[in-house]
């Protein structure tokens, strides 16, 4: 049975384009507090596409909007976040405004089904009262199609791939390690072999050895189902070693995008470059520069070239006008009018 | 299992300390005032009528031996501390010569009843409605309902008691007003009785609802109102998982555990409340025991009930406690 | 202290409507020293005459002025409900901050105790009391009693307070500076607890009124004193209510229904604002 065949909002899936096309985005939080207007522009017109079986990266220090940019396209959005503008397009359903405007039996049946999510804080996404296998049932049974029996078959088959014992089905969540919970969230995330899953700081909260371990599983998953997967993190390391595209966002908006190892090799980007820079590197015991000024209010945010007051290759026109998105090689896209002498520079 | 054995070991010994503490309060009260209870009992009971010199002499003994004042205060207390073990408080001397465990024992069913059926019904509507309103933030209907429970709220049981006798009993006379049952029905299982003790509860049960709900109400409307930001929650949302058991699963079911220990918490005062409300509808409880026996002088009554009453609240919040980790598994981990 | 009260005022309908309803029973308070009869004066006045321009609110079958009677009994109400207050702040304050201060077995022992205290049924007690004492019964000593018993509850919610202050930096630095626990408490954490050692306080305030009142109403308290409660215990034992002398119980009950209503709305709306999250919630909640 073809995902078309269960789902008749589903389009046949095209060979190669992308699984989710993100357009010129924007996302806001409007606030009204004691009678004063507020405005968060957290995601400020956004364009980048995931493409089929690859995990695209997202980079950026904390609120640089990654985490808005990823509600958004998840359909997570509480008020006061709305989106303002742009378009989202998922290749597995109709409408350009993703999952944020369709009926709501259509996003019940393509969440998870089509596309999940394993949220930020991995640690509490879990129902404390319920035991594990209930979760299972609450989040995946109505998407498999299968008998009861047979379900448990398919979740303990699945537990296995992520190295869990099937006795976690009937566990509470207090009663595993970090690491173990971390597991059951991704088993729980990617049980419905979605074609879009989306990760939103899934590892930070796990020291370093678990962490390692998580990741190399996920990979594993992703490679063997695949899926297409939105990674998001602020850890450069983690990127190097799990994305294969990565974008580069800084204050709500995306500076720089490439295949991961020419972003390492090759950046073009001043920010970007900062913070390549800033990894430490075995053998080389020099001191890291810093980087000066603080990050921009997003209320209030810089004209121009929003990284301009931190910029060493800052001009008179970064401060006034807005750098687009250029294509500077094949898959590699800057905003910078200095690009050419960034890249210049060693 | 064994970590239950250890939560429930725990939750023994604190019942244990409230039936320790409490009874020891009781002995202070009765034991460490400056007025003699004895003479003045004897001065309450003589106060009508002329009694024979003897028969003063005799229940002046008798009331030493009653009172607990005979022998040294070691033996004084311990003797105090057997009687109450044994739930032996000597005969009534108001009902004389009924003894007052018999008393007592007529009267607690009706208390239990009242109070079982007025706690369970106030906590599940109020629990249910509260929760809805933390859900369901912009429903009107559910705003409403909370300004009424909100103004009721903080009014103490007499009061509530009091304005519904006044509605009901003078102004829209539709309900009994007093008593536990029709006089003229004969007691048993026949259909008449129970409708009788139903329409008579009416009134008492009434005004523990009115007084009880808004506290529920309010408080599960703010402990929803904090569970909807939760992770698993917005996670369980995102998943798509069905409405309706978001709503009960994953709402309602965290946010009810401290409405559970709430429960526990409350019962004292909701206990006393019921005693008040009781005597307001002369409801043949505890209550009205409680009550009737001060007006009497009948100080092994008054003891008992309130013996009685320390127990039996403390043992009905063992038996929550108990039965808490199955609502909030974490609970036998820490 | 008074940009918070004027924010108060402006935004929060609930403290205004509670400061209105406590500041009309307070005020009614206040009249009493300006009565024109003494408190425990009888038939000064014509009986059972309805409310009228001479007796606004008529007078009683024991020929007193309800009106100016209603005066002493809610000055003595409101006394009561401040004495006990202030004495089980002091115990709930020393308890609570003492248990989540020093944690461990401290803790453990006196919220064993605390616990016992919540859940022993106080009424009973209190009934008890009141038997053995009987006429000696004065209303300072029902007031000590019922402050020995009730503080437990809100000693606990300080305690949960103090358990977040311990961990604070500041303590930290406290305690290496030598200061002793003492000390800590009453310097360091006292300010921070105040605030909700102010809306517990009106909220026992309801309690203890509430269980004075019931105790005056079925005679167990020293009745001859002007109480709301023992107004409506006179009222009851000339069964005014048969009588159709309504306004005797109507306006006892009404004015306290009153100060209920009251404190418990200033109880709330204070807490809303020592709570950032439910006052976010009302700035988020405009919106809607």
């Amino acid at each position: 049975m073809s995902a078309a065949m269960r789902n008749p909002a589903a389009k046949p899936e095209t060979a190669d384009g992308p699984v989710v096309a993100v357009r010129d985005l924007r996302a806001w939080y409007r606030l009204r507090l004691f009678g004063v207007d507020r405005e968060v522009k957290a995601v400020d017109g956004i364009t980048f596409e995931v493409r089929k079986d690859e995990i695209y990266g997202l980079a950026g220090e904390s609120s640089s909007g990654k985490s808005t940019l990823v509600k958004t396209i998840a359909g997570a959005m509480r008020p006061p976040l709305e989106i303002v503008g742009g378009e989202i397009q998922f290749s597995f359903m109709d409408g350009t405004m993703g999952l944020n405007r369709a009926p709501a039996d259509l996003v019940e049946r393509v969440r998870w089904r089509h596309l999940s999510y394993v949220m930020q804080g991995s640690m509490s996404v879990l129902n404390p009262v319920r035991r594990i296998g209930t979760s299972f049932f609450d989040f995946a049974f109505r998407h498999m199609g299968l008998d009861k029996a047979g379900f448990e078959a398919a979740v303990v088959a699945h537990l296995a791939r992520v190295n869990l014992p099937a006795s976690v089905l009937k566990a509470y969540p207090h009663e595993l390690s970090g690491g173990m919970r971390q597991r059951v969230t991704i088993a729980l995330a990617t049980i419905c072999r979605p074609q879009f899953i989306i990760a939103d700081e899934p590892t930070t909260a796990l020291d370093v050895v678990v962490q390692k371990d998580v990741l190399a599983m996920f990979r594993s998953i992703q490679r063997e189902m695949a899926s297409s997967v939105l990674f998001v993190t602020h850890d450069m390391g983690v990127h190097a070693h799990l994305t294969d595209r990565l974008g580069i966002m800084y204050a709500g908006r995306l500076v720089e995008e490439a295949r991961t190892p020419d972003v390492f090799a090759r950046p073009r980007h001043p920010y970007t470059r900062h913070l390549i820079h800033s990894l430490p590197r075995i053998g080389d015991d020099r001191p890291r520069s810093g980087l000066e000024g603080t990050p921009p209010s997003l209320a209030n945010p810089p004209s121009g070239c929003r990284f301009h007051p931190r910029c060493a290759f800052a001009t008179e026109r970064c401060r006034v006008e807005v750098p687009p998105m250029e294509q500077v090689a094949p898959d590699h896209r800057v905003a910078c009018f200095e690009k050419d002498r960034v890249e210049a520079t060693p | 299992m064994r970590a239950y054995a250890r939560y429930a070991f725990g939750r023994f010994l604190q019942f244990l300390l409230v039936v320790f503490i409490g009874i020891n309060i009781a002995y202070i009260i009765t034991h460490a005032t400056p007025i003699d209870p004895v003479e003045h009992t004897v001065s309450v009971a003589t106060a009508f009528g002329h009694t024979a010199p003897e028969a003063i002499e005799s229940m002046r003994q008798s009331l030493r031996e009653l009172y607990g004042l005979t022998g040294s205060p070691i033996e004084q207390y311990l003797n105090f501390w057997r009687r109450v073990l044994v739930a032996d408080f000597g005969p009534s001397l108001s009902a004389f010569p009924s003894p007052v465990s018999t008393l007592i024992g007529r009267a607690i069913p009706w208390t239990v009843g009242l109070l079982g059926v007025a706690t369970i019904l106030t906590w599940i509507i109020g629990n249910l409605l509260g929760g809805l309103a933390g859900y369901y933030r912009r429903s009107r209907l559910l705003k409403g309902f909370g300004i009424v429970a909100m103004a009721l709220h903080p009014m103490p049981y007499y009061i509530a008691a009091i304005i519904l006798l006044i509605v009901f009993g003078y102004l829209w006379p539709i309900l009994p007003i007093s008593g536990g049952s029709q006089m003229n029905v004969a007691r048993g299982w026949s259909s008449e009785y129970i409708l009788s003790v139903a329409r008579h509860s009416m009134l008492p049960l009434l005004s523990l609802l009115l007084v009880g709900l808004g506290g529920w109400f309010v408080g599960m409307r703010s402990l929803v109102s904090n569970v909807v930001t939760e992770d698993y929650v917005v996670y369980a949302e995102l998943a798509g998982v069905s409405k309706r058991r978001i709503l009960t699963a994953y709402v309602m079911r965290n946010a009810i555990a401290p409405q559970v220990t709430g429960l526990a918490i409350s019962l004292g005062h909701v206990f006393s409340g019921a005693l008040i409300t009781e005597r307001v509808f002369g409801y043949p409880g505890i209550g009205s025991l409680l009550v009737d026996g001060v007006h009497a002088g009948d100080y092994s009554l008054v003891l008992g009930v309130t013996t009685v009453s320390i127990v039996g609240v403390s043992l009905a919040v063992l038996v929550i406690d108990l039965i808490y980790p199955l609502i909030d598994p974490r609970v036998t981990v820490s | 202290m008074f940009v918070v009260l004027r924010d108060l005022l402006r935004y929060n309908g609930e403290f205004l409507a509670g400061i209105l309803m406590t500041g009309v029973v307070v005020a009614m308070a206040l009249l009493s020293f300006v009565s024109p009869y003494p408190p425990l004066d009888q038939f000064v006045a014509p009986m059972d005459v309805p409310p009228s321009a001479a007796h606004w609110f008529g007078t009683t079958s024991r020929g007193q002025d309800l009106f100016w009677l209603l005066t002493y009994s809610i000055r003595n109400t409101l006394a009561f409900g401040l004495l006990v207050a202030i004495l089980s702040r002091i115990l709930s304050l020393s308890i609570g901050l003492l248990a989540g201060y020093r944690g461990g077995w401290v803790d453990r022992v006196l919220m064993s105790i605390n616990d016992t205290f919540i859940v022993i049924p106080l009424f009973p007690i209190l009934v008890l009391f009141y038997f053995v004492m009987r006429d000696n019964m004065s209303w300072v000593m029902l007031a000590v009693l019922t402050a020995l018993l009730g503080w437990s509850y809100d000693a606990r919610l300080i305690r949960s307070v103090a358990l977040s202050l311990r961990h604070r930096e500041f303590t930290q630095t406290a305690v290496f500076s030598g200061m002793r626990t003492h000390e800590i408490l009453s310097r360091e954490h006292l300010p921070f607890v105040l605030p909700i050692v102010f809306s517990t306080s009106l909220n026992n305030m309801n309690w203890s009124i509430g269980l004075e009142v019931t105790l005056a109403v079925l005679g167990f308290t020293d009745i001859n004193r002007p109480s709301v409660g023992g107004m409506i215990y006179w009222a009851n034992q000339h069964s005014a209510v048969v009588a159709g002398v309504w306004w005797w119980i109507a306006f006892p009950v009404g004015l306290v229904v009153m100060l209920f209503i009251g404190l418990y709305l200033l109880a709330i709306s204070m807490n809303e604002y020592i709570d950032p999250r439910s006052r976010l919630e009302r700035g988020g909640g405009r919106k809607e």
